[in-house]
């Protein structure tokens, strides 16, 4: 009996102008314990469930409502979570897949039933919006999905492979605040120098993500013991665009069988796959039977796969 | 199903003592005034460029080598911590930088005083669900540079310490053995009551001067202590008693009970309602202050070393923080 996706749903703020694109941004007093709100009840109609059910909410963020406590906190309190257990994660792009992962191991090993998996991210509010920093902005959008996981028969979860690289942290980061630095891990020198803000080294990332983003597609669908070709949809994310695309090129997808993630709405990190996945249910795009592949590499360097039968 | 069960544990406390007294310096206050609230006579700061991950790197190599593992045999790494070395990405990806292995999954939990307990639930769900073989839980802290140690912050400032420590979790056959019961509980209403604010993506922006530099900075936790105080009490004696009730065990079956180091009254009200005496509890605040989600394991890996925990016993892991979230997991050593 797999991990199965009983429901999920999505939500985005209206789209604003960032420079030469639209982006959905968030208002004011916005966090994403407040976007995965929107998307919860119709996550929960089409599971069946309460929020009463749920023996555990998980939150996937690298841009919680505040420093601590965690959006799952905010998230449940917001929910009437009365006293559910609320587990905060840091997986950057790959948040929503190593949640899952978390979510399939504590459904499995049987220690719980229903499990609440959001995946939301308010960038907006840590952007540089001068030309500067444009380019990056232009990268993000905000945004969230949450999804109701349970163990059931029929189709599921067929393989989820997660992998870290650490050595490469540097390549794409956000350096501030810095509980390294003495005396303090933010100044007001630290904000003029701009370095609360995500630097990218776009030519070392696109490179590392053209090696392993086919590389973790090919492993999880041998996990999940089929082929390519028994896959019938790839969603695949990358914070660069062009380097999605470029994956399923190498893998030789054609473009029909594939869904770039980032290029309707910008990346929306821990959220960008589960939205996608959302949207292309809502759109009819996928029907239930359909065998999905999930893929993204990003920062820390973290990365991985899911294939799921819906 | 195999049970989970810790083959090894490590742990770092940077070497920069600092007293009570040493506080008077920047603070008005007295070293009877905090112990006599918290029971903390001194706590350890890290100094230089040296990070959690640092700190939690040096607690997994002592881990590893008590377990008799290389790092490289390590299959995923879990870093609990609300002082993350860079805003992103995860001190657990910087942790894999500072062990040198690149490939496992590496993540953060960010649960506050209760991270270990998080991420040690979380460990074991890997390996009962067979998913890993050997999981790295590391939690750790650089809190000295997040407190305001001046007279204006110091009902948080004087509690917080700065340490790591790690445990290696790997699966036994034994059913007796290892992780018996895990148990997580969060109430998100008390968010507010013990906090750290900004950077908030809620804000826009999240970071500005003033919320650095204003009279009343919002870069530094606040705290409503008495308020934190009454619902640990009652919260870590509820999931106590929780574990007990799932496994069948009483309060006397319990050997040791570890709990989080957040402050030495409450872990002897805790006691006191289970009617245990005063060495059934672990307590290390004295010498290290609260460091979150390294006091658990640093608390264990001294209750080890100071031979009070044997094969057999009955050890009992609880905690209470910010949230709120608690949490306790019973284990057979």
């Amino acid at each position: 009996m797999p991990t199965a996706l009983l429901g999920l749903a999505h939500y985005l703020p209206t789209d604003q102008q960032v420079g030469g694109v639209r982006r959905p941004i968030a208002t004011d007093a916005v966090g994403p314990s407040d976007l995965a709100l929107h998307a919860a009840p119709r996550a929960l109609a089409q599971a069946g469930s309460q929020v009463s059910d749920l023996d555990l909410v998980m939150f996937s963020t690298m841009t919680p409502d505040v420093t601590f406590p965690g959006a799952a906190c905010f998230f449940q309190h917001k929910l009437e979570g009365g006293t559910v257990a609320a587990l905060d994660v840091r997986g950057q792009c790959a948040g929503f897949l190593m949640g899952l992962m978390i979510a399939d191991s504590y459904l499995s090993a049987g220690i719980y039933r229903r499990i609440l998996l959001a995946g939301g991210e308010v960038h907006s509010s840590g952007l540089d919006y001068s030309a500067a920093g444009l380019p990056i902005a232009e990268l993000y959008g905000d945004g969230a999905a949450v999804a109701v996981l349970s163990m059931a028969d029929g189709p599921g979860l067929e393989s989820v492979v997660c992998h870290s690289d650490g050595r490469h942290h540097e390549r794409f980061w956000i350096e501030y605040p810095s509980s390294r630095q003495h005396p303090l891990r933010i100044t007001v020198e630290n904000l003029r120098a701009g370095l609360q803000y995500p630097r990218i080294d776009r030519e070392q990332v696109a490179a590392f993500a053209a090696e392993h983003l086919p590389a973790v597609v090919r492993e999880a669908v041998d996990k999940a013991a089929t082929t390519l070709d028994g896959i019938d949809a790839f969603i695949l994310s990358h914070a660069l665009p062009g380097v999605a695309a470029r994956a399923a090129a190498d893998l030789g997808l054609a473009s029909s069988r594939v869904i770039d993630a980032g290029a309707a709405h910008g990346h929306l990190t821990a959220a960008t796959l589960p939205v996608a996945l959302s949207e292309a249910l809502a759109s009819g795009r996928l029907a239930a039977g359909a065998r999905v592949c999930m893929a993204t590499c990003g920062a820390g360097y973290a990365w991985g796969a899911a294939v799921l039968k819906l | 199903m195999r049970n989970a069960r810790i083959t090894g544990l490590g742990h770092y406390v940077p070497p920069l003592t600092v007293t009570n007294d040493d506080l008077t310096s920047r603070i008005d206050t007295t070293d009877d005034w905090i112990q006599q609230r918290t029971g903390i006579r001194e706590r350890h700061y890290s100094e230089g460029r040296v990070g959690a991950a640092d700190m939690g790197a040096l607690a997994a190599r002592e881990a590893l080598e008590r377990a008799g593992r290389r790092a490289d045999e390590v299959d995923c790494i879990i870093f609990a911590t609300l002082s993350p070395d860079y805003e992103m990405p995860s001190s657990a990806c910087v942790l894999q930088d500072r062990l040198g292995i690149g490939g496992v999954p590496a993540f953060d939990v960010r649960n506050q005083c209760t991270g270990f307990l998080y991420s040690l639930a979380t460990a074991n769900a890997f390996i009962k669900s067979g998913r890993f073989e050997r999981v790295l839980v590391v939690g750790g802290e650089v809190h000295s540079t997040g407190i305001d140690i001046t007279t204006r912050g110091r009902d948080v400032a004087v509690i917080f310490g700065d340490g790591a420590a790690a445990a290696l979790v790997e699966p036994t056959d034994d059913a007796q053995r290892g992780i018996l019961t895990t148990h997580l509980h969060a109430e998100g209403k008390y968010a507010e009551k013990l906090w750290l604010e900004c950077a908030a993506s809620r804000s826009r922006p999240r970071l500005t001067e003033e919320m650095v530099a204003a009279e009343m900075p919002r870069v530094f936790p606040r705290m409503e202590g008495r308020y934190v105080f009454k619902h640990a009490v009652e919260r870590c004696t509820q999931v106590v008693q929780e574990a007990l009730d799932a496994t069948g065990y009483t309060a006397d079956d319990i050997t040791l009970l570890v709990p989080h180091q957040a402050n030495m009254r409450i872990n002897q009200m805790v006691a006191l309602g289970f009617s245990w005496p005063e060495d059934k509890v672990v307590n290390n605040i004295q010498r290290y202050g609260n460091t979150t989600a390294a006091s658990i394991p640093l608390a264990l890996y001294e209750a080890v070393e100071a031979d009070r925990v044997h094969d057999g016993d009955l050890i009992c892991l609880a905690g209470f923080g910010a949230g709120f979230t608690w949490g306790a997991i019973l284990m057979r050593w």
